[in-house]
């Protein structure tokens, strides 16, 4: 049912893809900038360097696709959701060699990249936000964002500042319909956590989860997932607590890692977090191309490693 | 002035930083200054970002590396580390937004918590353009800057008018200062190495610049 019209989907996504790529094969020649417009509707303009690795990273995606609709048609089809979705009771009791299986086998499929047309229903059910939906009623989103309609908050008026500042420009975005939408989730957020409330950085988390999860409430959730459950805690609450832990974090695996590195930066007295501060409250979306976070979205926000707890969880 | 040098190739490194309400346009102030750009679809920051001209004063030449932070007011926390080792700084505030003015006052106390007291300020009164959505009088910023001794200019990135002065007047007041305090010691100021970081607001030398009288506008 779903595997056969996302695979006719897919097939369509990278024909489009290879049309619009077409042009970088004639740059290649003549060396010059390439522009042209990625999979989520955003003008990519770069050497032929960077085109190559997009390339690379597209042709791991389509390889991983191949993969992943093969392991469909033998496991069945959205055997990747009943993986994890029936964690906590119903698996307790029934979690048996083969889930642990496809768990594993999950884990591996993840790091190597999520087909674009299964990123949303991915996204959403490992990274714990359906479970979080389900403990509300359905309702839930709708009722809230008429409940805050026409509200004026500090968070309300910082949001309204942004939302033509947030990747100007953009196709669907920049116009009067994604600024409502970007607005609805961005304002409902702030009423549902007023600690929270609003954060600018959220605005560029916001926009391109709407871009990958293509529905407004999908997007909402895997904003409150990622904020109440996959982030370090006060991230983007009122002094950004978060987020020093994080660039302290950063700087001492940075030591750990990369010592040479870390060692040249500071005889530079160069600080890291001048660069670091941007991409973890932004969670790299405004600093990566968006292929690239949706891309690396799962493994990179620890989204995986939440998920990957789960079933042994559920055998204590 | 305004010959664009090599990165090296400087007499003196100032350490100058923007700040004001978020959506001021102290980006576009600083793409305006340092690459004589003006974009109206800007992104706002996150964090800090920087960028760095030169310009020439008498036979000097002046790097400025300008740090533009963001606006909200939970990134204070981030953004006021930054203060560190300046010695100029621009304090934005929107004409069209008498908020964005008021809050200029706090900025200020910002500032001077985390900063040498001998910092040089401007405030800078940015969207000059926007004449028929004026909020803040010339006259209302002028008695501020008077009473609290900062320097004052109102500016359009996106006209370009007065950036390159409100840059320019702050790099020449730190140059002027530095170079008082070089006679003062008795030392020539031409006689300072080449490519010398002079870090006046910095904890080893906080007494480095004395106080200048420093009302312009």
């Amino acid at each position: 049912m779903y595997g056969t019209k996302s695979k006719i989907d897919l097939a369509f996504e990278y024909q489009s893809q290879v049309a619009v790529l077409r042009p970088s094969i004639h740059s290649r020649r003549a060396n010059l900038t390439v522009k042209f417009q990625d999979l989520y509707g955003f003008t990519v303009e770069g050497n032929v360097d960077d085109v190559n690795v997009l390339n690379e990273v597209r042709e791991k995606v389509r390889q991983q696709g191949r993969v992943w609709w093969a392991l469909e048609a033998s496991k069945g089809a959205n055997w990747y959701l009943q993986t994890t979705i029936g964690q906590g009771s119903a698996l307790t009791s029934s979690l048996k060699f083969s889930a642990m299986a496809n768990a594993i086998t999950l884990k591996k499929l993840i790091r190597k990249g999520i087909p674009p047309v299964l990123r949303p229903k991915i996204w959403f059910s490992l990274s714990g936000a359906a479970k979080k939906k389900s403990t509300v009623p359905d309702s839930y989103y709708d009722d809230l964002t008429k409940a805050v309609e026409g509200k004026v908050t500090p968070a309300t008026r910082q949001i309204d500042h942004d939302l033509p500042r947030t990747f100007p420009g953009h196709p669907w975005l920049d116009t009067p319909e994604g600024h409502a939408a970007l607005r609805r989730v961005l304002v409902a957020y702030s009423f549902r956590d007023s600690d929270v409330g609003y954060c600018q950085g959220l605005n560029y988390v916001a926009a391109l989860l709407l871009l990958v999860m293509k529905t407004e409430e999908d997007a909402f959730w895997m904003l409150a997932v990622l904020l109440e459950n996959v982030l370090v805690n006060d991230c983007y609450t009122n002094n950004l607590s978060g987020c020093h832990v994080e660039q302290r974090v950063f700087k001492d695996l940075l030591s750990k890692k990369c010592p040479r590195i870390a060692t040249h930066l500071e005889a530079l007295e160069f600080d890291v977090s001048l660069v670091t501060t941007e991409w973890f409250l932004c969670l790299f979306s405004k600093s990566l191309p968006s292929e690239l976070f949706a891309y690396g979205m799962l493994s990179s926000m620890r989204v995986l490693r939440l998920y990957l707890t789960w079933p042994w969880q559920s055998l204590r | 002035m305004g010959a664009y040098r090599a990165d090296e190739d400087y007499d003196y490194l100032f350490k100058v930083v923007l700040i004001g309400d978020s959506g001021v346009g102290k980006s576009n102030l600083l793409s305006r200054f340092t690459k004589n750009e003006f974009s109206l679809e800007s992104k706002s920051t996150i964090g800090v970002e920087f960028a760095t001209r030169s310009i020439r004063v008498d036979d000097k030449v002046l790097k400025a590396q300008i740090w533009d932070t963001a606006g909200q007011e939970r990134y204070r926390a981030i953004t006021s580390a930054y203060y560190r080792g300046a010695v100029g700084a621009l304090l934005v505030y929107d004409v069209t937004r008498h908020v964005t003015f008021e809050n200029v006052e706090r900025w200020l106390k910002e500032l001077r918590d985390h900063t040498d007291a001998n910092i040089v300020v401007m405030l800078v009164g940015n969207k000059a353009d926007l004449r028929h959505l004026r909020a803040v009088s010339t006259e209302e910023t002028t008695n501020f800057a008077e009473r609290e001794k900062t320097f004052f200019m109102e500016t359009s990135a996106l006209e370009s008018l007065n950036v390159e002065s409100a840059f320019t007047e702050v790099l020449t007041q730190i140059y002027h200062v530095v170079s008082k305090k070089a006679l003062e010691i008795g030392d020539d100021p031409a006689a300072l190495p080449k490519g010398q970081t002079i870090n006046v607001g910095s904890r080893d030398d906080a007494s480095a610049v004395k106080k200048d009288g420093c009302c312009s506008a």
